[in-house]
């Protein structure tokens, strides 16, 4: 069985790989250690979770793999591109090719309409309007917001913008997807289908999703789960569920 | 592969922000709108003023041409030294220096005028072809080229110098103007005026002497304009001056010439003398280079730019004050886009940390700014050229000001192509300008700090 495991592991590609990582924030003469020595590797088209209370680094550590804060020691590396030294525009730069963005506020521009809001990264990287409107078109779609599509951002409701939101973070074809409690403002049914979705969409897509939460259950959609703690990995939990998921939902 | 944000998505995103607060656009918009319109229309001012000051000398004569004097010609005294005359070969010098068109010599005789009853004492000035056509005429055309025929030009004003010989009353006397008509009936021209009047009035020993010939000289034309009029060449007469230098042989044959210098001996010189030279440049800015050239070479030259210069002096300090007048609600405005982009950032600080998040270049997050700050300018500019335009207008047509402060009829606002894309180049700079910090401070803001959620 464990055999069988690391010829698994041998066959899947990394696409992140963290090592020794340390964020480490001076507040007065104290040093808060944000992250604290921290170790793993994710593999192409996994569903992760990093799973932790309020104040464990869990944030920080997602900011820092999608090169929105700088790590203070430590090596990350991306799709076998180090980015712990790039520069500020070399991280704009390194997101808009490689990275999609789900945010707990959605983050959708409210003077955007909903295929405008998705079409939008692609724009900063120069395709046109008609391509990019096509490409936005077929991702609503996909996340169901087909009737939805020329409505304002802000006529819509929270379960709808994040759809919007999830269509934004596909449509640049990303080689990762960062989720930042993604759930966080919906109420729960809207939480279930949204999780679904983006279950559903990960496996369809062999997309590699990173979703950060503070709710154990919520974790337990993902392959694989990261339990943090005070800035250290405390536990790494797999979860073979598969077609079990919506299964092990109903039984709690 | 660097991808980034098309130039056209990027302006479609930078009006459309700027869409969003039309109010606040169009205020901003206002400011610069005044601040150009008031630099354009006090720059105007100060070309018209000084467009005027330039019409005013043209109407005084070409303002590219010096005129030479000789140092010697009326210096009969015979100081011991050969006087330098300008002849040929001087007027050839002339012709060799750079920057000068042509050279016109002038060669003025007294003659005395005959119609009806009427007669004028006046000077007849020989002068070239290329002179001739400076003239501008009311009546009649230039004398064919290449005719052989001797004609004549008259300015406007010479009909005021003919008195009636019976009645001896002039028109300075009677303000009546003289029954002369050039054009349609014969003029007689007496040549040799010391035999005229020696005729006329015979000397105390009795004898009287043969009146001289008169000449029947066709009238090519006069000088346009009224008796009111005046202009450079309102109280002469021309005439081709080949033409006239073969009638004056023609009449005195191996007598001397009245008005031509003699040599030591009392002798006339074999050739002609001239009174003065005309000198045309090329440019207006050349006037003084050449003028100077010709003083060294040991002549008295004057041209109207030593006025001129000095006017437009003038005319720079009073340019460089209205200028610095308008500039500086231009600048008020300058301040009014740079506080509109600022609340405009900060208003945006959230979508901005979005759109950095979501991969958005840095450059094109400082660029948009720029560009919503130079398009504010950019229609700034364009109104405030419109409202320019119909200041100028208004001012130009409805209230005659240029008549008042320089008592020369024409536009004393005066707007060229230059000035307008000056004006909207300028308009579109400063607002980039102004907009240039702010865009920094877009560009730098912290994405991390701009989405946190609140």
């Amino acid at each position: 069985m464990a055999e069988e495991a690391q010829n698994l592991e041998k066959k899947r590609i990394p696409m992140i790989q963290v090592k020794n990582l340390y964020k480490i924030y001076r507040v007065g003469d104290t040093k808060v250690h944000a992250l604290d020595g921290v170790d793993f590797t994710i593999y192409k088209g996994e569903f992760c979770a990093i799973v932790g209370p309020s104040g464990s680094g869990k944030s920080t550590l997602l900011n820092m793999l999608a090169g929105l804060e700088k790590p203070t020691k430590g090596e990350i590396v991306i799709d076998r591109v180090h980015i712990e030294h790039m520069t500020e525009n070399q991280l704009v730069g390194f997101r808009r090719e490689r990275v999609g963005f789900i945010f707990q506020s959605y983050n959708l521009l409210k003077t955007l309409n909903a295929v405008e809001n998705v079409a939008l990264p692609l724009s900063f990287r120069g395709v046109p309007k008609k391509k990019r409107n096509a490409v936005a078109k077929k991702y609503l779609k996909l996340v169901g917001l087909e009737k939805q599509q020329d409505h304002m951002a802000n006529a819509m409701s929270g379960g709808q913008q994040q759809r919007v939101g999830i269509a934004r973070a596909l449509a640049v074809n990303p080689k990762i997807i960062f989720a930042d409690e993604p759930t966080g403002n919906l109420d729960s049914k809207t939480t279930m289908d949204i999780l679904r979705l983006m279950q559903k969409i990960v496996r369809e897509q062999n997309q590699t999703l990173i979703m950060v939460t503070h709710d154990n259950y919520l974790a337990s959609f993902a392959d694989r789960q990261f339990h943090i703690v005070d800035g250290k990995i405390t536990k790494i939990e797999e979860l073979h569920h598969g077609e079990y998921g919506a299964k092990q939902e109903e039984d709690r | 592969m660097i991808r980034t944000m098309r130039f056209l998505d990027l302006l479609a995103m930078s009006v459309n922000n700027l869409r969003r607060r039309k109010l606040r656009t169009a205020l901003t918009v206002l400011g610069v709108v005044i601040g150009v319109a008031s630099v354009v229309v006090m720059v105007s001012l100060g070309l018209g003023l000084n467009g005027l000051m330039l019409d005013m000398y043209a109407s005084y004569g070409s303002m590219t041409a010096i005129t030479v004097y000789s140092n010697g010609f009326y210096d009969a005294s015979g100081s011991g030294t050969e006087p330098q005359y300008l002849t040929d070969e001087v007027v050839d010098q002339f012709e060799r220096l750079g920057h000068v068109t042509s050279v016109s010599p002038v060669l003025s005789t007294n003659v005395i005028l005959k119609q009806g009853a009427y007669e004028a004492s006046c000077s007849v000035r020989g002068v070239s072809r290329e002179y001739m056509e400076q003239i501008p005429l009311g009546e009649g055309s230039l004398p064919e080229p290449g005719s052989d025929e001797l004609q004549f030009i008259y300015g406007n004003n010479v009909i005021t110098w003919f008195s009636n010989g019976r009645r001896g009353s002039s028109y300075g006397d009677t303000g009546e103007l003289p029954d002369v008509d050039y054009m349609n009936r014969p003029m007689f021209v007496i040549f040799d005026t010391n035999a005229y009047y020696s005729s006329q009035y015979p000397s105390a020993d009795g004898e009287q002497s043969k009146p001289p010939k008169k000449y029947l000289i066709p009238t090519a034309g006069v000088v346009e304009g009224t008796v009111d009029d005046y202009n450079n060449y309102s109280y002469s007469v021309y005439a081709d001056i080949e033409l006239l230098k073969t009638q004056l042989k023609l009449i005195y044959k191996k007598d001397p010439i009245p008005g031509q210098p003699t040599n030591q001996k009392g002798k006339p010189y074999p050739y002609f003398i001239y009174n003065s030279v005309m000198v045309f440049v090329d440019d207006m800015d050349n006037v003084t280079t050449v003028q100077k050239q010709i003083s060294d070479m040991g002549f008295q030259a004057s041209s109207q730019m030593e006025w001129i210069e000095q006017s437009q002096q003038t005319y720079d300090i009073i340019q460089l004050v209205l200028g610095g007048i308008g500039a500086v609600s231009l600048f008020v405005a300058a301040i009014g886009i740079a506080n509109t982009m600022m609340m405009s950032i900060y208003e945006r600080t959230k979508e901005i940390g979005i759109i950095k998040v979501l991969g958005c270049d840095l450059g094109t997050i400082r660029n948009m700014f720029l560009l919503e700050s130079g398009f504010i300018g950019f229609m700034g500019g364009v109104m405030g050229l419109v409202i320019s335009y119909i200041i100028s207008f208004v001012m130009n047509n409805f209230l005659g000001i240029g008549q008042v402060l320089m008592g020369v009829a024409g536009d004393i606002s005066r707007i060229p192509l230059w000035l307008s894309a000056a004006a909207v180049v300028f308009a579109i700079f400063v607002g980039m300008a102004a907009g240039f910090f702010p865009s920094l401070r877009a560009m730098h803001l912290s994405a991390l700090s701009a989405i946190r959620n609140e």
